[in-house]
C-alpha cells in the first residue's frame, strides 16, 4: 500500500520546502517515505516538482502517477493534472474547481501569521486532513520542530496547520492511505549521506567549484566543518579544487573534491595527478546528463566509462557506484579507506536522482572514527617515497618529519626525484599497477535480489538500485522469474567472478537471460560487462531523457 | 644541516640564471634559519620548476600552472610547513594565471618565487606572458603585438602583503630579497626574479637587465600603495628592483576559527594513523 504525493509549483514559491517538511512529517509518524525532486534549471518561475512517495514497506524508488496533486500554480494544476491516478486528489492553491479543493494557501498563512511563508504549514495541516491522517500528530511535530524557536512560532503553526486542515473539511479521508509501519524517522538524501560519511571519517580538507547535483555535498561539508574540523574551501575553479586537494592529501590529511561532468573534465589532468604522485584522493562525480553544459539538473547515468578512463597515461583507481543513501555512506567512507590503503584516486559516482533523493535512514553514525591513513609513524633518514614492494603499495611519510618526502608528476625513481631512467620507469609503472590487483582483490562483491535462481536477471549499478528492486518485487508478483544484481563497485571488475555468480543465479539448465538498465543512451555497463568477460548477450534497457527510472517503467519494458 | 645536493644531474643549460638562484635560495634558507625537514619546495612544469630536485627539502613537483593550488593545499593542511613555490613566467603568469589572482586574494602564506626570463625555456623559446613588446620567436615571427603582463601591478592592485623584485645577476640583493619574503609572516609574498636565458632570450641578457636595474631607495614606503603601483609600473631604461610594496592584511589561514586548534594534520587524531 502507498501514495504518491506531488508538490508542484515555481521555482522561487517554496516547492522544496515544502515537500521537505512533508517528508519530515510522514517520517516522523513511522511512515515509509522516499521522495525525489524534478526541477529546471532556474531560479524563479519554471515549473518544478517535489515527489513523495508514501508506503507501509519499505520504498526504494519514484511512481509514475499521482495520488494527490498539491499544485501551487494554475500551470502546474493544467500541466500535472493528467498524472492524476483513478480517484486521486487534487488540493490547488486557489478557488475551488471541479474535483479540486481550492486554498488560497499563501493568504491563508498571511491572514493567520502574517507571513506568507506560513503557506507550507497550511498545506501540510489540508495534506493531512485529505489523506485521513490525525493533525494532532502534525502539531506535535511542529511543536518538537520549533520548540527552539519559542512559543510564538509555534503557535503560528499550529494556526496554520489547523486552518488548512478545517478547510478540506468533509472532503478528506477519501482515499486509502498507508498506515505507520515503524519506519526510521531519521530521513537523509544521497548527498548528506556522503557528507556525513566524509566527515566522520576524518576528512580535514575539502575543495570545490560549485556545481549540479554535487554542491549539496559542498554545502554539507561547509555546515558541519567546524564541529568535524574541517577546512572547506570555494575553489576559483575546479583544476585549483583537485590540485588543492592532492597538496592536502600529500600533506598528510584526507582530502576531497566534488563535481559534476564538466568540472570533472576539468579535474582529469588532476586526477592523473594523483595517480602519478600516488595520493589518496576522494573525487565525489554527480553525474548529470551531457555532453557539455547538458541538462543541467536532471539525472544520468553517462559518465560510468569516463571517470573509469579519465587520466592521461595508466593508473589505478577505484570507481565507487552507490544506490541508496546507506550505501552513500558506507561507500564514502569504504572509497576513503581504498585511496588511502591504495595510495590511488578513488571516484565516488553519483547523480542527480540519487543526490537529492530523500529516504527513510537507521541512525547513520555522526560520530568521528577517523580512518587509518597507513602513514609512517616515523620515516627513516633514508627514507625513499616509492619503494618498490610486492603490492605496489610503498610506505608513506608526510612532510615534516625526520624524512624528506619527494613527489614528481614527471616519472621519477623510488626516492621520487625526476628520472629519464627508463627502466626505472618500467620498474615504477609496474610497481604502481601492481596496486589495481590489490584494489580488485577488495572490490565490493554485487548485491541479489530475488529468488535464489531466475530465469532473467536485471543487471544494474548506481541510482539504479531502487527503480530495478521494485521492479523485481512487481514482475514477480506476476509470476515471472527475474532477480537483479547491482553494482556498487563498478571498476576494477573480474569478468570471471562475475560471470560464475550470474551462472549461479540462472536455472539448472542454461544461462538466464540478461537484461543490463542503465541511464544512457549506449549501455557503457554493459559493454563493460563484455570487455571483461562476464557477459556475452544482454538486452538493454536505457533512459537517457534526464528523468529517472521507476520500477514501474522497468516493469513494464521487461514485460513487452 | 644537511648539504645541498649539486651533484644532482642538473638539466640548465650553462651560464643559466636558474644556478644563482638555486645557490641562492640556500643561503638564504640558512639565512633565514629555516628547518629543511619542514620545508617543501613547490613548483609546476618548466626549466624553475625543476630547482627543487637540486637541493634538500621535501618536494611537491605538480602540474604545470598548478603550483600554487598544490602549495595552498599543503599550508592549509599544515601551516607549520614553510611552503615555498618555485615556478616560471610560463607556469605562474600563464598557465598558472587564474590561481595567481584568486590566491593574491586569498592571501595563504606561501611563498611565490618566479623566475621571470620573459621566454618559454622547456618548450624551446615562444613568447611567455611577459615577453616585451616586438620579441621575436618561431611562433612570433613578426615580434610579440600583445604588450606584457604586469605582474608585480596585478599583485599590488590585489593588496598582495608583500611584492618584491630582483634580478638574478645580483645575488646578494637577491638574497636579500628572499630571506625578507622567508620571514614574512602575513600571508603570500610574490618575489619576481629577473632572469637572463642565455639560450632562447636575446634581447633581455645580463647586460641588458644590469644596465637597467635599479634598487629602490630607502625613501621609499612599501605601504603606500600608490608610490607602489608608480614603481610597478617602470619598465624599460629604468627597472626598480627592491621590497614594491607591504600590506598588513591577515593572512587566511589566520582567519580560520579552525585552524587555532593547531593544523589539521595535528587534529586529525583517531586510532592508528
Amino acid at each position: 500500500m502507498d501514495l504518491n504525493i506531488r508538490v508542484a509549483g515555481e521555482a522561487g514559491q517554496g516547492v522544496e520546502t515544502m515537500g521537505g517538511s512533508l517528508v519530515d512529517a510522514f517520517a516522523g509518524m513511522g511512515l515509509h517515505v522516499f521522495s525525489t525532486q524534478t526541477y529546471m534549471s532556474r531560479i524563479r518561475g519554471g515549473l518544478n516538482w517535489y515527489d513523495v512517495r508514501i508506503g507501509d514497506r519499505e520504498l526504494f524508488s519514484g511512481r509514475e502517477g499521482t495520488d494527490l496533486l498539491v499544485a501551487l500554480t494554475p500551470e502546474a494544476l493544467e500541466h500535472l493534472r493528467g498524472d492524476l491516478t483513478g480517484g486521486g486528489l487534487l488540493l490547488f492553491n486557489g478557488d475551488d474547481g471541479d474535483g479540486v479543493v481550492g486554498i488560497k494557501l499563501e493568504e491563508v498563512a498571511r491572514e493567520l501569521t502574517g507571513q506568507r511563508v506560513m503557506a507550507n504549514t497550511v498545506a501540510a495541516g489540508a495534506v493531512f486532513a485529505l489523506l485521513g491522517y490525525p493533525v494532532a500528530e502534525l502539531e506535535r511535530q511542529i511543536e518538537e520542530r520549533f520548540a527552539h524557536k519559542g512559543q510564538e512560532v509555534v503557535e503560528g503553526n499550529r494556526k496554520c496547520v489547523r486552518r488548512g486542515a478545517e478547510l478540506v473539511g468533509d472532503r478528506g479521508g477519501r482515499l486509502a492511505a498507508p498506515k505507520p509501519a515503524g519506519a526510521p524517522k531519521g530521513i537523509c538524501s544521497g548527498n548528506e549521506a556522503v557528507g556525513l560519511a566524509a566527515a566522520t571519517a576524518g576528512v580535514k580538507f575539502a575543495s570545490a567549484y560549485p556545481m549540479t547535483p554535487s554542491t549539496g555535498v559542498f554545502t554539507f561539508l561547509a555546515g558541519v566543518a567546524d564541529r568535524y574540523g574541517m577546512v572547506v574551501e570555494q575553489a576559483e575553479d575546479e583544476i585549483a579544487a583537485v590540485n588543492m586537494v592532492c597538496g592536502a592529501a600529500y600533506a598528510g590529511v584526507p582530502a576531497m573534491t566534488m563535481t559534476s561532468g564538466g568540472g570533472f573534465a576539468l579535474m582529469v589532468e588532476g586526477l592523473a595527478l594523483a595517480g602519478m604522485l600516488e595520493l589518496p584522493i576522494l573525487i565525489f562525480l554527480g553525474q548529470r546528463p551531457g555532453p557539455a553544459t547538458g541538462l543541467p539538473t536532471r539525472t544520468a547515468q553517462q559518465d560510468l566509462r569516463f571517470a573509469i578512463h579519465a587520466g592521461h597515461g595508466e593508473f589505478p583507481r577505484a570507481v565507487l557506484a552507490p544506490g541508496t543513501p546507506q550505501q552513500c555512506y558506507d561507500l564514502t567512507r569504504r572509497g576513503l579507506e581504498l585511496a588511502h590503503k591504495y595510495q590511488s584516486p578513488v571516484i565516488l559516482l553519483s547523480d542527480q536522482y540519487l543526490a537529492d533523493m530523500r529516504k527513510n535512514c537507521t541512525g547513520l553514525d555522526e560520530s568521528y572514527r577517523p580512518i587509518n591513513r597507513y602513514l609512517l609513524e616515523e620515516a627513516p633518514e633514508d627514507y625513499v617515497r616509492y619503494a618498490v614492494t610486492d603490492s605496489g603499495v610503498s610506505p608513506r611519510a608526510a612532510p615534516g618529519s625526520a624524512a624528506f618526502v619527494v613527489v614528481d608528476s614527471d616519472e621519477h625513481a623510488e626516492d621520487g626525484h625526476i628520472t629519464e631512467d627508463l627502466e626505472a620507469r618500467v620498474r615504477l609503472q609496474d610497481k604502481r599497477m601492481r596496486k589495481q590487483e590489490g584494489l580488485l582483490a577488495e572490490a565490493v562483491a554485487p548485491e541479489w535480489y530475488g529468488p535464489r535462481v531466475a530465469e532473467r536477471i536485471l543487471i544494474c549499478w548506481g541510482s539504479t538500485y531502487g527503480p530495478c528492486r521494485e521492479a523485481v518485487g512487481l514482475l514477480n508478483h506476476n509470476e515471472h522469474s527475474i532477480g537483479m544484481l547491482h553494482f556498487s563497485q563498478v571498476w576494477p571488475l573480474e569478468g570471471a567472478t562475475i560471470r560464475d555468480l550470474i551462472g549461479r543465479c540462472g536455472p539448472t539448465k542454461g544461462r538466464p537471460k540478461v537484461l543490463v538498465v542503465e541511464a544512457n543512451a549506449t549501455g557503457q555497463f554493459a559493454s563493460l560487462l563484455r570487455q571483461v568477460g562476464a557477459i556475452e548477450e544482454c538486452e538493454l534497457v536505457l533512459r537517457y531523457d534526464g528523468r529517472p527510472f521507476t520500477g514501474e517503467e522497468i516493469a513494464r519494458r521487461v514485460r513487452s | 644541516m644537511t648539504k645541498p645536493f649539486y651533484d644532482a644531474d642538473i638539466a640548465w643549460c650553462p651560464g643559466c640564471g636558474n644556478f644563482g638562484i638555486l645557490r641562492t635560495l640556500d643561503k638564504a634558507v640558512e639565512e633565514a634559519g629555516l628547518d629543511r625537514r619542514s620545508l617543501v619546495l613547490v613548483s609546476g612544469i618548466g626549466q624553475a620548476a625543476k630547482l627543487p630536485h637540486y637541493t634538500r627539502a621535501n618536494v611537491f613537483n605538480g602540474l604545470h600552472g598548478r603550483a600554487l593550488p598544490a602549495a595552498v593545499g599543503i599550508k592549509l593542511a599544515n601551516h607549520k610547513l614553510e611552503v615555498v613555490v618555485t615556478s616560471g613566467d610560463g607556469d605562474m603568469y600563464g598557465e598558472g594565471g587564474n590561481h595567481l589572482l584568486h590566491n593574491l586574494r586569498r592571501n595563504v602564506g606561501v611563498k611565490v618565487f618566479v623566475h621571470n626570463n620573459q621566454v618559454y625555456g622547456l618548450t624551446k623559446g615562444q613568447a611567455s606572458p611577459t615577453s616585451d613588446l616586438g620579441f621575436v620567436t618561431k611562433v612570433q615571427p613578426a615580434g610579440v603585438i600583445a604588450p606584457p603582463l604586469n605582474p608585480l601591478a596585478i599583485a599590488i592592485v590585489e593588496d598582495c602583503s608583500f611584492v618584491a623584485r630582483s634580478f638574478a645577476g645580483d645575488m646578494e640583493h637577491l638574497r636579500e630579497m628572499m630571506v625578507a619574503a622567508l620571514r614574512h609572516r602575513g600571508g603570500l609574498a610574490l618575489l619576481d626574479i629577473l632572469q637572463p636565458c642565455p639560450t632562447f632570450n636575446h634581447l633581455n641578457t645580463y647586460q641588458w637587465y644590469r644596465e637597467r636595474v635599479k634598487r629602490i631607495g630607502d625613501s621609499h614606503d612599501p605601504y603606500d600603495r600608490a608610490a607602489a603601483l608608480e614603481l610597478a609600473r617602470k619598465w624599460g631604461d629604468e627597472i626598480p628592483i627592491g621590497v614594491l610594496y607591504r600590506s598588513d592584511r591577515p593572512s587566511f589561514e589566520s582567519l580560520l576559527p579552525v585552524l587555532k586548534k593547531g593544523t589539521l594534520v595535528e587534529q586529525y587524531g583517531g586510532e592508528g594513523l
